[in-house]
């Protein structure tokens, strides 16, 4: 009887760590898991369970992960309530500092107002004048001189960046009066001016077409047709008028979107001058 | 003591409207539907205003649809058609205005070189709205040619 | 040895049963947890705690129903792509034919909800030449059918599911749908006739009205040339005549194809609501 006691004791003392209670709701577990779906970039759900680790055991380097996630699900306004809580002495703080700025950017699109850390280390630094230079695009007139701004880029990016600030500082707009002006004189010249040469044509073709079928008709005594074409000329005519200035308008509106387009897909591609995290690794 | 109570609060709160917050993110259940899209173009055909002239003017484009447009075919490569261009035009400005775009639409559906000037919908056709032409330049929506609109 | 030391042992050991058989639940708890989740409908919920299960699990008890789960709850909630990633995943983990099997249909099925429909038949076509499934083929057959339907080819529809032992009902069903269609190509053919694609077709009002016209601009055009004003004449005739005679040709088939739309749709609504059999 005693031997079969010890030895059913014995079988499950092997069984008994094979099949320890498994707390799937533990902080450390949580964690882990948290950390697993961060990587595998399904952030809302790392937010979630990131919210439900206890207190005690949240740290700072969590909360910049959820920064993080919260700006790459593109919600910008509540990364930047996440950013409150960090601590402004801890390691993460200036990383944590410049995510910021970057979600204020987008949100609002305007010259960034911020002051540098000095625990900047000398890559944030770059990252910190790269990015308050390049908000200044968003303001009305420039901060300084072409140069002083291309100084802060590298070199790689000098053409795209000298590009997008003349668009935006010295626009290569046309004039709506003028294609007004240039239309009525010949009819079509203020499209082709704003650079339609096919509807200018056009324009050209069909006021002409009505003109001469108008001038014929009234050569050929035929007044009531020459009248009706006189007035689908005119009408053509006036016609055309208002859509060169409209069309001078509709450009000058592409040249904006081609900047905010341009930017928007410039800072993108750069990772608006961030540093690339790698917690996976 | 009470700033302790105070902090403590402060962080419920922001986890409580976290938690809320990614409540409503989150996707639900969703119905799918068995039914192929519809890629035709459909007339509106209904008053908007009460008005005479709107009237008269709604008369004449639901009879020239009628009689004429829904009879001699697909002609328009821009949508919206252009009289349905003429109805928004005179909607969003006046009769004026409204007639000179609509004179500037029909010279512009003459070109026929117009292929890489517009977006294009869904369906293929040139996305060409009336609130791009009213001259007020902050109504103006640029989409790139390479741009395919998904509204309407 | 004491009748002390004897009642502790004994109480130790049925202590450490009681927590083996708890430990070991631990893992089935949690899945209960996600079924039942998913079972509520509360799918986003239901995927968190499958992946949590998924990525404590060791033995891998649970990956295959974890991972069709978390795809069949991506699928309700229209993530197309997600779900076609869960379910590959759970393919992958299969144990038994039967788990890779339903595994691969649910992919099947994605493709035709989302009309991926070439991508469906390739699907199909390579489950059919997998040895091990062959005793499956009416099951193939059967969404090989509804592959069909979601393709709008209801005459091979009707085709496939009457290779299938009692599936008359849809047999009967997409032989109705595809005898209601019109055909767009005699619409336009009737057409050189004016009027008469669009009386095909059962649009009257249009009709008439197109005869209409063609028949005053075929007049005034004709009669231009009689009065030999030939330059009349050809203005008539191709801006107006023409444009009238194609418009007439091009409505008819319209007509066609936008009624066999309706009657398509019409028919997808039935099968989504009312149809009480397998569906994808």
């Amino acid at each position: 009887m005693r031997k079969i006691f010890v030895i059913t004791f014995l079988i499950q003392l092997l069984a008994f760590p094979q099949s320890t209670s498994f707390d799937f709701h533990s902080p450390q577990n949580i964690k882990l898991f948290a950390d697993h779906l961060f990587c595998e970039s399904d952030y809302l759900r790392a937010i979630e369970e990131y919210a439900l680790i206890d207190g005690q055991f949240v740290n700072d380097t969590i909360d910049f992960k959820i920064m993080l996630s919260y700006s790459n699900l593109g919600l910008f306004k509540l990364s930047n309530e996440v950013f409150k809580r960090i601590n402004n002495g801890s390691i993460i703080y200036p990383d944590s500092y410049l995510l910021s700025m970057k979600n204020e950017l987008v949100i609002k699109s305007t010259p960034l107002e911020y002051s540098i850390l000095s625990s900047f280390n000398l890559s944030q630094q770059k990252s910190f004048n790269r990015l308050v230079s390049v908000s200044t695009l968003y303001g009305e007139k420039p901060v300084v001189t072409k140069n002083d701004f291309l100084s802060v880029f590298s070199a790689e990016d000098h053409d795209i960046i000298s590009h997008l600030y003349d668009y935006k500082f010295d626009p290569p707009y046309k004039s709506p009066t003028l294609a007004g002006i240039f239309s009525a004189i010949i009819p079509g010249s203020g499209k082709m001016y704003v650079g339609e040469w096919g509807d200018g044509i056009t324009g050209l073709l069909v006021t002409g077409l009505f003109a001469f079928l108008a001038y014929d008709n009234f050569k050929a005594d035929h007044t009531a047709r020459a009248w009706l074409f006189t007035g689908v000329g005119a009408f053509f005519y006036a016609g055309n008028i208002y859509g060169s200035i409209a069309s001078a308008q509709i450009f000058n509106a592409k040249i904006d979107f081609e900047f905010s387009n341009g930017l928007k897909v410039f800072l993108e591609n750069k990772n608006y001058f961030l540093p690339e995290y790698d917690f996976c690794n | 003591m009470q700033s302790k109570l105070f902090f403590f609060l402060f962080i419920l709160l922001i986890t409580t409207s976290v938690f809320c917050q990614i409540e409503n993110l989150k996707w639900q259940k969703e119905n799918i539907s068995y039914e192929k899209p519809d890629q035709f173009r459909k007339r509106n055909y209904s008053f908007q205003s009460d008005n005479a002239g709107e009237f008269i003017k709604k008369s004449l484009v639901n009879a020239y649809w009628f009689f004429i447009s829904d009879v001699d075919g697909d002609n328009c490569a821009f949508q919206p058609t252009c009289s349905s261009f003429f109805i928004d035009a005179t909607e969003e400005t006046n009769i004026f205005q409204g007639s000179l775009m609509f004179s500037d639409r029909l010279i512009r559906d003459s070109n026929p070189f117009k292929i890489n000037d517009y977006p294009r919908d869904k369906s293929g056709y040139y996305y060409d709205p009336a609130y791009n032409y009213t001259l007020s330049q902050g109504r103006i929506k640029y989409l790139p040619p390479t741009f395919v609109a998904d509204d309407e | 040895m004491t009748s002390v030391i004897k009642i502790f042992l004994v109480v130790v050991f049925f202590v450490f049963s009681g927590t083996i058989l708890i430990a070991q639940n631990s893992f089935e708890e949690q899945f209960n947890l996600a079924k039942k989740l998913y079972d509520q409908e509360n799918y986003f919920d239901a995927v968190t705690e499958f992946k949590r299960l998924l990525y404590f699990s060791d033995k891998g008890v649970y990956n295959f129903e974890s991972n069709f789960l978390i795809g069949l709850s991506y699928k309700n909630g229209n993530k197309f792509s997600d779900a076609l990633q869960y379910f590959t995943l759970s393919d992958l983990s299969s144990t038994t034919s039967d788990e890779a099997f339903e595994s691969r249909l649910e992919i099947i099925k994605i493709n035709i909800l989302r009309r991926t429909t070439e991508r469906a038949f390739v699907l199909l076509d390579s489950l059919q030449n997998t040895a091990k499934f062959s005793n499956r083929i009416d099951e193939i057959n059967y969404w090989r059918g509804w592959a069909y339907i979601f393709s709008d080819d209801w005459d091979k529809a009707s085709a496939t599911f009457s290779k299938i032992q009692n599936e008359n009902q849809l047999v009967v069903f997409c032989d109705s749908i595809k005898s209601d269609f019109y055909n767009p190509q005699l619409a336009k053919y009737l057409s050189i006739l004016p009027g008469a694609g669009q009386f095909y077709t059962g649009e009257y009002v249009s009709g008439f009205i197109s005869i209409g016209w063609n028949v005053l601009w075929g007049y005034l055009t004709i009669n231009a040339f009689i009065e030999d004003r030939v330059l009349d004449g050809v203005l008539i005739g191709s801006l107006l005549w023409w444009r009238f005679y194609s418009g007439n040709i091009q409505n008819a088939e319209k007509f066609a194809l936008e009624k066999n739309l309706e009657i398509t749709n019409s028919a997808l609504r039935y099968l989504q609501n009312h149809f009480n059999g397998k569906k994808p």
